[in-house]
């Protein structure tokens, strides 16, 4: 009889810290509504700033994975505390528990949510940058704890899961500037003067709008020959990059204005080159 | 050996850019027919770069040839005004040279091409926003080895340069203004929470906006005030200081609150930003030129109509420039777009 009484004050005592409160279940929805309004306002704030700040808009945006990182992770520190008010013994349980939920099943979660803290500390790309992860090339809209938010020059929105960056190489084109470089090509007749097209060319890249030179950014023309034409690659850095395919455009038209009326010619159409992926 | 400057006897400004004068001068003292030191002035639109090109013809009336430009140069025939024994050529608005389009750079080489093999010494003006972009894309620095950026002047130099203008007293008057208001505050201020009918006092923090003011100033303060507000307004520049000052002044009196201060709020598209950066670097360029500039993709009237409506330029007979009063406005968007560099 001594041990069944000993034995049922054990369990009434253990069953207010297993079973949660209404109190605490509470605080856990207010930290997680809490945490959740402080990343969506501190976002949409940065964001508008970023959009004022010119030349710095990717330093600023560089800011918003750094701060979901902290604010969710000092979430789960709340959360744990209105739970365990864990000290050193609670904390090693709980990552015994934690290690063992990740080997049977979260483990992809995991290694994203890794992935999205070494993209917030190492910056291999940042907000604003373009990318090209996974065959997917676009503009990072937004780098959350899982996956990295990539819309594609046809506007469609790709979500790449954050451990692509440990499997595939990430390619970020301006590297967290505001610059990047487009390569623009032209193909003329071989017969044609290419000396006056590349001429026409560089003319066409420094006067555009959108082009930024400087010492470090500087812009190149070159020529290649092919069996059946010839091949004119402007290199130069648009100011923005949201106008990459704006500046590649404006510059084409431009220069093949100047360059019919200076008659010189495209290759002839059985010769016309298909996509070239190569640089 | 010429004789010294004597400003005051022609200019209204005794005193403007003494270091960079003593720097042409020497240039010019120095000057070797065989290795000459080309010179270029470089400086923001109305910054008062006429003051060093004048001083030099008048130093130098017998060896000068002055070629001023006044819009896009379409002609060589400027190169052949250099003949005869004058052994300095003074190049008023060099930015007229180029023009930002295909084929835009003859002039300009032509130009280099003659200078590059000329034994004449050439003092040449620039405006600073076609210089940076000329640098950057033809390395035209690599043919002047001497530049002079004029600086932005403070107030303590404006003062006696406007007032030595005037032999009656001019009446400065202060802004009156509301008790003074500390910079940060912290007034309460009920707020209703929501899905609830709680009220709660909260403090709101504030920062003041504008000076603070206190009850008027004492005239000698109300004069400094008064000419740091034109500087501040004007970005340290000279002509659009002037013109400042000429709004403001009424022929006795100068009050400080009249002093105007243009807000600046651009919304433009990156066709009209891109003709507003052309008329800040060419300083006054006629539509005709401008419309050679866009091309079919701008709509040239319709973006200079929009220009206009902002208050960014002004029109003078077929002309555009920059509104002095918006120039560091406008200077400040097209950096911050980076259509400058």
């Amino acid at each position: 009889m001594a041990e069944i009484n000993v034995t049922s004050a054990t369990e009434s005592s253990l069953i207010p810290s297993i079973v949660p409160d209404l109190d605490a279940v509470i605080s856990v929805v207010l930290i997680l509504v809490v945490a959740y309004l402080i990343v969506k306002v501190a976002d949409i704030l940065l964001r508008k700033i970023s959009e004022k700040a010119g030349r710095y808009r990717i330093t600023v945006t560089m800011v918003i994975p750094l701060l979901k990182i902290i604010v969710y992770v000092s979430a789960v520190y709340f959360i744990l505390k209105v739970f365990f008010d864990p000290g050193l013994t609670e904390l090693a349980l709980f990552s015994g528990l934690f290690g063992a939920a990740i080997g049977f099943g979260l483990k992809d979660i995991f290694a994203d949510i890794v992935g999205g803290v070494v993209i917030a500390f190492e910056r291999p790309y940042q907000i604003g940058d373009k990318i090209e992860v996974s065959g997917t090339y676009g503009e990072v809209t937004d780098i959350g704890l899982r996956a990295t938010r990539v819309v594609t020059p046809d506007d469609s929105v790709v979500s790449i899961p954050n451990y692509a960056i440990f499997q595939e190489p990430t390619a970020s084109q301006n590297a967290g500037k505001t610059e990047m470089m487009v390569i623009i090509d032209i193909y003329i007749d071989p017969r044609s003067d290419a000396g006056t097209a590349m001429s026409i060319l560089k003319d066409a890249l420094i006067t555009s709008k959108y082009v930024y030179i400087s010492p470090k950014r500087p812009y190149t023309v070159l020529l290649q020959d092919y069996p059946f034409y010839r091949r004119i690659r402007g290199k130069a850095y648009v100011n923005d990059l949201r106008s990459e395919f704006e500046f590649g455009s404006e510059v084409t038209r431009r220069a093949w204005v100047e360059l019919t009326r200076q008659g010189i010619l495209p290759p002839p159409p059985a010769h016309v080159p298909g996509e070239v992926t190569e640089k | 050996m010429g004789m010294d400057p004597d400003f005051s006897a022609d200019l209204t400004h005794p005193i403007l850019f003494e270091e960079e004068w003593d720097r042409i001068t020497a240039v010019v003292d120095a000057y070797d027919s065989n290795r000459p030191s080309h010179i270029a002035v470089i400086a923001d639109p109305f910054a008062g770069q006429n003051i060093l090109i004048d001083g030099i013809r008048r130093r130098h009336p017998d060896r000068v040839i002055h070629i001023p430009f006044f819009s896009v140069v379409k002609s060589r025939d400027f190169l052949t005004q250099i003949t005869g024994h004058k052994d300095i050529v003074v190049m008023d608005h060099c930015h007229f040279l180029a023009t930002r389009k295909i084929g835009g750079f003859t002039m300009l080489d032509a130009f280099l091409d003659y200078l590059s093999t000329s034994e004449r010494l050439f003092i040449t003006q620039w405006n600073s926003f076609t210089w940076s972009y000329l640098k950057a894309t033809r390395h035209i620095d690599t043919f002047f080895p001497v530049t002079i950026e004029l600086p932005d002047i403070d107030s303590k130099t404006l003062k006696p340069l406007i007032l030595s203008r005037y032999t009656d007293e001019i009446e400065f008057i202060g802004d009156v203004t509301p008790p003074e208001e500390p910079l940060f505050s912290a007034p309460q201020r009920m707020v209703k929470l929501p899905f609830s009918n709680t009220s709660l006092t909260i403090p709101i923090p504030r920062i003041r906006q504008g000076n603070g003011g206190g009850n008027g100033l004492h005239p000698a303060d109300a004069e400094d005030a008064a000419f740091d507000k034109i500087i501040r307004i004007a970005d340290g520049n000279f002509g659009v200081a002037e013109r400042l000052w000429e709004t403001t002044f009424d022929g006795k009196t100068v009050r400080v609150a009249d002093i105007p201060s243009i807000p600046c709020a651009v919304n433009l598209d990156i066709n009209e930003s891109f003709l507003l950066m052309i008329i800040l670097s060419m300083e006054s360029v006629s539509t005709v030129d401008l419309a050679e500039i866009a091309g079919p993709e701008i709509n040239l009237k319709q973006a200079l109509f929009r220009l206009t409506n902002q208050g960014l330029v002004v029109e003078e007979k077929g002309y555009f420039q920059i509104k002095p009063e918006a120039l560091s406005c406008v200077k400040g968007y097209v950096t911050r777009i980076r259509m400058v560099w």
